[in-house]
């Protein structure tokens, strides 16, 4: 099969696998519960229930309540979030924005951390600083992320006043645009440093915790990788033309040592994603997990249904992307289909 | 010390280092003891909200150290975030009022001292003294306030009013709580600059609870006529979203998930405001202690279990006077449908329509453990049924108390002390109500092992769906009652046979006289002299205590911990919840 045939099937498939997941999401959100769970009281009579479901159009059938949502969905109206008091569509970028500006900072703090770490105690294995590198970055897999979190509030927050929560100090938050959503892109576009630093000095707290969980894992494999390069022969050969360590290690064998750990770190980005809900309510972050958490608490279905769609089509889209590189890749991708 | 040789040797020195770092650690999250500790006020027993009187808060001059943070910005740190803004579909102790309160007005307010009525957008309180309640009770009439501007510059006038009652009664939105209004009012009218309202029955509760409600208040009609205007039925987006009221402060901005932006309204007819807020959403408690601590939070959404955690820290005054209006409640389903009840359940659909069985729960329940435990000391039992501050409560008011032996006797005269039973608590998990059931639970398994209580604890979604199913499909509940200003509300919503949960849980299985309780209740309900009203309440104490139909563990006392820089700090429960008015605040 040639890709372009290749690419084609895939294309003309996704529309199909795209409805079976609406449906499946759609099906899931009207089990276990009434959808308007969060607007109920319940001295509300069954009259008031029945004019709010009318509202939301709920008294329709269900093929009829899906087509509507689905049409909505491809207009671009996702539904109005209860817990936001707002159409989703407004209020879903923001929060997106807000996970992923924190999830990419944490990936920078445990991408620095763990190479930084699994270098310099790869090129000491076995010797106190590997020890005490290891137990470091152990214990931030082991340490509960909400104590570790807490424990860094109080410190930094309470007794030292070094750091703030919240993602921004309003006044200046207000004082820039914001046409991407990440106020640390949008400070830069706007040129304002105070606006830089206070994004940066929000998320300081907030991205460490996150970043650390990840760490140990980033850790290890450089350690281990770099330790198994470093007994190549190739590194041999570089001491041996007397080259100095420390570039036989930076030039030779970390460069190596990279290729495992950053698919580890590939894979630990969506792990960061995951366990921005805990950070986000700690830290008083307004990101998605915050958000999904506060509408699964409170019975806000739709808002539960519009982040799930979402998600899955991005997860489709960012899938496909992927199977086609990997047939430009590897043609035994597109052979073997 | 001498240090072992050797890898391993090595490896326990830096075990021994790692645990002491955990230890310094652990001990970095104790309290401080401080000498600028403030102590909680001596509880009244009344719903006066005076001022804290502790030697900290009452001091005017500079805050004691540090300094203020975020001068002339009060932060107030909030456990949940309004549904709407608009008066005409917020529902009765949702987060929304919060901001009503502030923003927008009513004719009438409860103030600072409540439960006393002082004018708001009226220029007077009506009474039937000063004529402005007609003879029969079913007329009242209010003058209204000249010179008062809203935030979009439109002058506030009578017909202004009418068109904000009757917009309310128009949209009549299900999720609102309009039902205050169209359940009493039979016509709105204006004469001159009076705004008149015409009932349908007499209601002693109306000034204090229907007019003071936040569906009552007042909107600019000019923002509504530009806004979407009135469609009968459907929310307006705008107000949900925004809001437009002549109150002291203007609404700035909600930046939703994060913080709610209130300014000083320079144009506001009464006393302004001295600082702009900032409600901070906070869903974390243990953050909202910590920000309190770190002074980045004026005043925090609290609850008993976290005074541990304040008590004695520097620069925090906790707030303690006064009674909060919403007792927990433990509610006996006298519907009881066996085949709904959880499998484990034994009990008969019958078997709260014995007075004695009901009698011998409330005997049975520990009441200290809640109020000691649950309530970390900052409560008191209830008599059954008036809770302290309300209309006609007295302390000499009959009320239950533990008593084993009674409770016993009680089982053994119903015969269920030899056979036992086993019955599901259905409460929010976490907080109070959970801690109620499981004192409920441990009261009644001391008291015979046969007695097998099992607390189902869930989210409260989860709860809430469940509390409005009717039949309910347990034996019993817990929550906290709805706040309401006047015994009127509460016991018809409460104890009436035929009111809200009357006609759920079938008050009328298990009255012994329920005619006579509900002619009582009604009479009181629309009595204008105040002196039968409370003599009619009493007796229906004691009628009630003889004829429960719930256990009540416990009221909490009004609590709020507070920056200790924060001054002239006031707090009236009988305000939507967080019972604040910031207007009246200052560093």
């Amino acid at each position: 099969m040639q890709i372009r045939e290749y690419v084609i099937r895939r294309l003309l498939v996704l529309p199909i696998i795209l409805v079976g997941t609406s449906i499946i999401v759609f099906t899931l959100g009207r089990v276990g519960g009434s959808p308007i769970a969060i607007y109920l009281e319940h001295e509300m009579t069954p009259a008031e229930v029945a004019e709010i479901e009318e509202r939301f159009g709920l008294n329709k059938s269900l093929p009829e309540q899906y087509v509507a949502w689905v049409g909505g969905a491809l207009r671009g109206d996702l539904g109005y979030s209860g817990v936001s008091a707002a159409p989703v569509m407004d209020v879903l970028p923001r929060r997106l924005a807000a996970t992923l500006e924190l999830a990419i900072a944490a990936a920078i703090v445990a991408v620095t951390m763990g190479i930084g770490l699994g270098t310099f105690a790869g090129a000491r294995r076995d010797r106190l600083p590997d020890h005490l590198t290891r137990i470091f970055a152990i214990s931030g897999a082991a340490t509960p992320i909400f104590w570790f979190a807490i424990v860094l509030l109080i410190i930094f927050w309470v007794y030292l006043g070094w750091f703030p929560v919240g993602r921004s100090d309003a006044a200046i938050f207000a004082s820039i645009g914001h046409p991407t959503g990440l106020y640390t892109v949008d400070a830069l576009l706007a040129g304002s440093w105070t606006a830089f630093k206070d994004a940066v000095w929000h998320m300081a707290l907030p991205a460490l915790t996150l970043g650390y969980g990840s760490t140990a894992i980033i850790t290890r494999m450089m350690r281990s990788s770099l330790a198994e390069e470093l007994n190549e022969d190739y590194v041999d050969a570089a001491r041996a033309k007397g080259l100095p360590e420390r570039l036989v290690l930076r030039r030779h064998a970390r460069r190596n040592a990279l290729i495992p750990t950053v698919t580890v770190i590939g894979l630990g980005f969506g792990f960061l994603l995951q366990g921005t809900v805990v950070v986000e309510i700690i830290f008083i972050w307004p990101g998605l997990g915050r958000w999904m958490a506060d509408a699964v608490l409170r019975g806000d279905r739709a808002t539960i249904m519009a982040y799930v769609l979402f998600t899955s089509i991005l997860f489709l889209l960012v899938n496909l992307v992927v199977d086609i590189l990997y047939a430009y890749l590897d043609r035994r991708v597109v052979l073997g289909s | 010390m001498r240090i072992p040789q050797g890898r391993y040797g090595r490896l326990h020195v830096l075990v021994i280092i790692a645990v002491a770092l955990t230890l310094v650690l652990a001990a970095c999250t104790t309290t401080d003891e401080s000498d600028e500790t403030t102590t909680t006020a001596e509880p009244t027993g009344t719903t006066e909200a005076s001022t804290d009187t502790t030697e900290a808060s009452t001091d005017t001059t500079a805050p004691p150290t540090g300094g203020v943070n975020n001068p002339g910005l009060y932060v107030h740190a909030a456990d949940d975030e309004p549904l709407s803004l608009d008066p005409a579909g917020v529902a009765a102790g949702e987060a929304g009022e919060t901001v009503i309160l502030q923003v927008y007005e009513r004719l009438v307010e409860i103030g600072p001292g409540g439960p006393d009525l002082i004018p708001g957008l009226s220029s007077e309180v009506p009474t039937v003294d000063n004529g402005l309640i007609s003879e029969d009770g079913l007329t009242y009439t209010f003058p209204i306030r000249d010179g008062v501007v809203f935030h979009d510059g439109s002058a506030l006038t009578a017909d202004v009013v009418k068109f904000s009652w009757d917009r309310a009664l128009e949209m009549d939105l299900p999720e609102g709580n309009v039902s205050v209004l169209s359940d009493l009012v039979e016509s709105t009218s204006v004469d001159g600059n009076n705004f008149v309202v015409t009932l349908t029955d007499r209601n002693a509760a109306f000034l204090n609870s229907v007019v003071t409600a936040a569906v009552a208040s007042i909107v600019s009609r000019e923002a509504v006529e530009a806004n979407g205007g009135v469609v009968a039925g459907q929310p307006n987006d705008y107000f949900s979203a925004n809001a437009v009221g002549s109150g002291a402060y203007t609404l700035e901005a909600w930046n939703r998930g994060e913080t709610i932006e209130l300014a000083v309204f320079e144009d506001y007819w009464g006393e302004p405001a001295k600082l702009d807020v900032r409600i901070q959403q906070v869903p974390d408690s243990d953050v909202r202690v910590l920000g309190l601590r770190a002074g980045d939070f004026d005043s925090i959404e609290t609850d008993p279990t976290f005074i541990t955690d304040l008590e004695g820290v520097e620069g925090v005054t906790i707030f303690s006077e006064g009674w909060l209006l919403e007792p927990v409640h433990v509610g006996l389903n006298l519907d009881i449908q066996e085949d709904l009840l959880p499998p484990e359940d034994t009990i008969p659909a019958d078997f709260f329509w014995d007075p004695k069985v009901r009698q011998a729960f409330n005997y049975a329940f520990n009441y200290d453990n809640f109020i000691e435990g649950g309530l970390s000391g900052l409560g008191g039992v209830v008599p059954h049924y008036l809770p302290q501050g309300m209309l006609a409560y007295d302390d000499s008011l009959i009320r239950y108390e533990t008593d084993l032996a009674r409770a016993e006797e009680l089982f053994r005269e119903t015969g269920w002390w030899d056979e036992g039973f086993t019955l599901t608590v259905l409460v929010e998990e976490g907080g109070i109500f959970e801690t109620a059931g499981l004192v409920m639970k441990d009261s009644m398994a001391a008291l015979n092992p046969n007695f097998v209580v099992n607390v189902a604890a869930v989210v409260e979604v989860q709860f809430d769906t469940a509390h409005g199913e009717v039949p309910f499909p347990y034996a019993a509940w817990i929550k906290n009652a709805d706040p309401f200003a006047d015994p009127a509300a509460l016991f018809a919503a409460y104890e009436h046979p035929d009111g809200e949960w009357g006609s759920v849980h079938k008050f009328r299985n298990g009255y012994q006289d329920a005619d006579g309780i509900a002619a009582l209740i009604d009479e009181a309900a629309v009595s204008i002299d105040t002196d039968r009203r409370i003599e009619i309440y009493q007796e229906l104490t004691q009628l009630l205590y003889d004829d429960p139909m719930w256990i009540i563990p416990g009221n909490e006392r009004a609590l709020m911990a507070h920056r200790s820089w924060v001054q002239n700090f006031q707090m009236n429960p009988l305000w939507p919840r967080p019972s604040l008015k910031f207007a009246l605040f200052d560093k």
